[in-house]
């Protein structure tokens, strides 16, 4: 049995007898970019938070690589290769941005990955010129468009250079055109390479969206929670006609 | 010769491009000059008494600043730490007749160890909680020093300890030195990217753990670095005044080291510090009207507060000093454009 890259099983989370997450059960392979939808509550981001260990769950296992991670510090999970952006995000707002993205750069992983790079500086500055606010680097945070706070969102992720990448909501308060640009990021990101002094592995991609529109077109596979519950796993093509997640959907009025 | 004045060109032109070109760099220049030059000009005991506790005292409310400012772990105990280190400094010179330059750095890694003791319960604290809980600590401590009388000599103190140097000169210029060493090397710490993480400690804790940042050593360190300077100065407190007793570790010495960095500016260093040289010198020379010298300290730390919410020297500094809107470098508030990209400021 070859061993998946991301393991879940039988994972359940209760918020004080509301199941946020219950049972799933799910894998995702080493190049895979997996889109998680589901309806508002459904718990998609409780299940992003368990994987990252910002949550811990009442039940199941998370193997990540063949080591179980549940239990682990969230710190201690990010250096093993997961990295995550949050939804409603969590900027230093009185620190510039470049030093926002120089935390992620500073930790274990980052600075053994690119002990050649002398200067952290400069390699927060080729993160944030992958995720397009190089030019603000020296604004306070707290200055930033909801937009501009989503990139630095992606570009503190990618500074820790993860082999999983866990996205909450990338295009969520973007125009049309930031979020075409942040597709088309997320997709040069997803082949790997490197963006200056940055290394990017090319991670695999678990991406939480509701533009489904956009998510179709980046991801291979779509997992559909509702209530908690996986309704569903498949290509996108087998989602969009499945009557569950149209069903799934349309109680909360509709795609 | 022809080498001399090679280097002291080089000293012009570094202080004519460094120093002159911004206010603040200019009045910390005068500062450490004027503090190093006073005895020149007098030698006053009285007053060299003064400056000498004002020295002490500033690498006390700096040494807050660095845990409480940066990383904002606020601390209402911090009299633990400079409690910890006068006491430690001097029972061990009184019993194990070590000297001063031996005690008060052995005194500094007991408060070290202090800042490890406390910063290990207070790790999972927050805000309130956090603050009563190190508000408990010295008043416990200070319990344990009346239950053992024989060694903490009680009510009393530890007195009798050796001079920190032969004569108030040198007991001036000893702290003179190692003030402005250990404030530079807390702003050092602050400036570097330790301090960034600290920052972002304060900012937001849980983010800087999803940025792979173990922020329980982060968190200790700046317990452990804070003890470390605040209980170096209670060691030097101790060999100078030659006791080392209960008011050390009072709650009202708590509260002041925190009124001082409030009042001064927190979250800057220098800020804590410049506010001991103010406040402190004033508390004193207030003794001579003593009905109203706490009532007159109030109202002078309520009128900054409620003028100057960010503190005093933050306050100044912006009146004095403009940053640019593109680069972000500081200039003098005079100039029309800015000194490195040449923007026009407003
Ligand atoms: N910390 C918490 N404490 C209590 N309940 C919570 C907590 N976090 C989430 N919940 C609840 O768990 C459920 C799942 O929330 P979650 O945020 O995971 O949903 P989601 O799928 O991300 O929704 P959205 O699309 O709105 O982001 C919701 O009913 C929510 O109210
Ligand atoms: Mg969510």
């Amino acid at each position: 049995m070859g061993r998946a890259f991301l393991e879940i099983e039988d994972l359940s989370k209760d918020f004080g007898g509301l199941r946020a997450v219950n049972s799933a059960r799910l894998t995702v392979n080493r190049h895979e970019m997996v889109g998680l939808i589901g309806p508002n509550g459904a718990g998609k981001t409780t299940l992003l938070r368990l994987i990252t260990g910002i949550l811990k769950p009442d039940e199941g296992f998370i193997r990540f690589k063949g080591k179980e991670i549940v239990g682990l510090k969230t710190w201690d999970i990010v250096n093993l290769g997961i990295a995550g952006t949050f939804q409603n995000m969590r900027p230093f707002r009185r620190l510039p941005i470049i030093a926002n993205v120089m935390v992620s750069c500073l930790c274990p992983r980052a600075m053994k990955r690119g002990e050649w790079v002398k200067k952290i500086e400069a390699k927060a500055m080729d993160a944030l010129e992958f995720a397009g606010i190089s030019d603000m680097a020296l604004e306070k945070a707290a200055t930033l468009s909801q937009g501009d706070l989503k990139r630095l969102e992606v570009a503190r992720a990618i500074a820790t250079e993860p082999e999983l990448l866990l996205l909450d909501e990338p295009f969520g308060g973007l125009s049309p055109a930031e979020t075409e640009l942040m597709a088309k990021s997320i997709q040069r990101l997803h082949q790997g390479g490197r963006f200056g002094r940055l290394h990017s592995e090319g991670p695999a991609m678990i991406i939480v969206e509701h533009k489904l529109q956009q998510l179709m077109k980046i991801v291979d596979r779509i997992i559909v929670l509702d209530f908690g519950t996986i309704i569903a796993d498949g290509s996108p093509q087998e989602i969009v006609n499945l009557p569950e997640v149209i069903q799934a959907y349309l109680g909360q009025g509709g795609v | 010769m022809g080498l001399l004045r090679y280097y002291l060109r080089r000293f012009l032109i570094i202080v004519k491009s460094e120093v002159l070109v911004l206010p603040s760099r200019m009045v910390v220049c005068v500062f450490f000059l004027g503090l190093l030059l006073l005895p020149a000009v007098t030698q006053d005991p009285y007053l060299l008494r003064i400056l000498i506790l004002t020295n002490i005292f500033a690498i006390l409310a700096a040494s807050w600043d660095l845990l409480s400012g940066f990383t904002g772990q606020m601390n209402f105990g911090h009299a633990l730490f400079f409690g910890v280190g006068a006491y430690t400094a001097a029972i061990l010179n009184l019993h194990a007749h070590l000297p001063p330059w031996g005690s008060i750095p052995l005194g500094a890694l007991a408060a070290v160890l202090a800042g490890l003791i406390i910063g290990i319960p207070c790790l999972r604290l927050k805000g309130t909680y956090l603050a009563l809980t190190t508000l408990a600590f010295p008043i416990i401590l200070l319990g344990i020093v009346f239950t053992i009388p024989g060694i903490t000599g009680g009510e009393l103190g530890v007195s009798g300890l050796a001079r920190l140097s032969g004569s108030r000169l040198s007991d001036y210029y000893i702290t003179v030195v190692l003030m402005l060493g250990a404030c530079t090397l807390m702003w050092k710490i602050t400036d570097s990217h330790t301090g960034i993480i600290f920052h972002a400690i304060r900012e937001d804790e849980l983010a800087v753990r999803a940025s792979g940042i173990n922020t329980t050593r982060y968190k200790l360190l700046a317990f452990c670095l804070s003890g470390f300077f605040a209980g170096f100065s209670g060691g030097l407190y101790a060999h100078f005044m030659r006791i080392a007793g209960p008011s050390t570790l009072e709650v009202s010495m708590s509260f002041t080291v925190v009124i001082w960095a409030v009042f001064g500016g927190i979250v800057t260093i220098y800020g804590p510090v410049g506010a001991v040289f103010i406040l402190f010198p004033l508390l004193e020379f207030l003794r001579f009207w003593p009905e109203y010298r706490t009532l007159m300290f109030a109202v002078v730390i309520l009128l900054i507060l409620l003028y100057m919410p960010d503190g005093l020297f933050p306050w100044l500094r912006d009146k004095v000093e403009t940053e640019c809107p593109r680069c972000k470098i500081r200039n003098r508030a005079t100039r029309k454009t800015c000194r490195v990209c040449a923007v026009p400021l407003d």
